[in-house]
């Protein structure tokens, strides 16, 4: 219950800092964010920094850019749109070290039932890629060249689409045997 | 290639979410209707699948590389509807438990990789496969890509239309579709060439070992 309120908590509040436009506002909101945060506030301030960091200065500096030479420059618009993303970004961050994720979507069991299932296959899969990807590496002496890099790629992707076509019809197999599906009879 | 959190207005959002909603439901109820009990493990494993995908790194002209987005392979092996919900899964995955993407951002890029990037390359693949079956699933890749691409420069280009101050100043996105347009297109023009590629090997080398395991 605790992690859906927050999972509600979260959309509303979203929904809320993109419908406020004055900078005072945002700041002061930020200000509370942080402060409920506690101890790991610093830690998911820098993570949110640096997740918005390379796409906000392109934004920024093209729009001081370009602002500056038509002469329509307006330091608020930097600053209301940098403090709202950052705010947006540090809540995912926050959202997602406070709440099991799992419980949050319990609200709708196909949801559920597809988000558990993907998760618990996207683990089993990224653990095989390292695989993949260090294979390459220890097998490859020198500098990987494109064509190689697109065969491997490709020898990847055809072996997780195979693995997933067996890994859809195992489960299928798992759940039906646990009496998951309805009896159609 | 996806929109972060912060530069779509509610005016556009939304409506996105309204959209979307109507939209995943009724893919969800066309994959069930195909695949009956192995539909909710289908999308799953594919979502996965999707989801390995945008980790593969593709080297590009130039020395530089990107991240594959497997729009391509998902729609033309598996529909449209399918590739619109392994898409959208992946993208509610990385907001949710990864903190990355964006939830307000969410329907916008679903709609535009999924949806609009996975009818371009099944259209396109089923249009050009009788001419050449390697070239259709190279323009399946590439178009996947550029749709998407456009849809989500149209998405941020209209922005400071949708929501501005009363002085005029922008309220999310600053540079109207004479920017967005260009700036996004032409880099994923390059991109495309190697989401296309991606799509021929995967699925021509899926073809191959279907192939052997069925003689």
């Amino acid at each position: 219950m605790r992690d859906k309120a927050a999972l509600f908590l979260y959309a509303a509040t979203v929904l809320c800092v993109t419908l406020v436009h004055d900078i005072r506002l945002l700041a002061a909101t930020l200000a509370v964010v942080l402060l409920f945060s506690g101890r790991s506030a610093p830690r998911l301030a820098a993570r949110a920094g640096r997740a918005i960091l390379v796409f906000n200065a392109a934004v920024s500096v093209s729009y001081a850019a370009l602002a500056l030479l038509r002469g329509t420059f307006q330091p608020e618009f930097l600053l209301r749109m940098n403090l709202r993303v950052f705010l947006l970004t540090y809540l995912a961050f926050l959202l997602v070290s406070r709440i099991n994720p799992f419980r949050a979507l319990s609200f709708s069991p196909a949801l559920l039932h597809l988000f558990t299932l993907a998760y618990g296959q996207i683990i089993v899969f990224r653990r095989l890629f390292d695989d993949f990807r260090l294979a390459l590496k220890s097998r490859s002496p020198a500098r990987i060249g494109t064509r190689d890099l697109y065969r491997n790629a490709g020898a990847a992707g055809s072996f997780f689409l195979e693995k997933a076509l067996h890994s859809s019809t195992e489960i299928t197999e798992a759940m039906r045997s646990r009496g998951f599906f309805r009896d159609p009879r | 290639m996806h929109i972060p959190d912060g530069f779509i207005s509610p005016k556009a959002y939304v409506p996105a979410y309204v959209a979307a909603a109507g939209l995943w439901s009724y893919a969800l109820g066309r994959v069930r209707r195909n695949l009956d009990d192995e539909a909710i493990p289908r999308v799953a494993v594919l979502t996965a699948f999707s989801f390995v995908l945008m980790m593969i790194l593709l080297p590009l002209p130039g020395g530089t590389s990107v991240h594959a987005a497997g729009i391509g392979v998902l729609a033309v092996l598996f529909g449209v509807w399918t590739a619109f919900l392994c898409v959208s899964l992946v993208l509610l995955l990385q907001a949710l438990l990864f903190g990355s993407g964006g939830i307000t951002s969410l329907p916008v890029n679903a709609l535009a990789m999924g949806l609009i990037g996975g009818t371009a390359a099944a259209a396109s693949y089923r249009l050009l496969r009788p001419l050449h079956e390697r070239a259709a699933l190279f323009a399946a890749g590439w178009l996947s890509i550029n749709f998407a691409a456009l849809v989500l420069a149209i998405a941020l280009g209209v922005q400071p239309s949708l929501a501005r101050s009363p002085d005029g100043t922008p309220l999310f996105f600053p540079f109207g579709l004479s920017v967005t347009i260009p700036a996004v297109m032409i880099p994923h023009a390059v991109i495309g060439v190697g989401e296309g590629a991606l799509t021929v090997i995967v699925c021509g080398l899926f073809a191959k070992l279907a192939k052997e395991r069925g003689s």
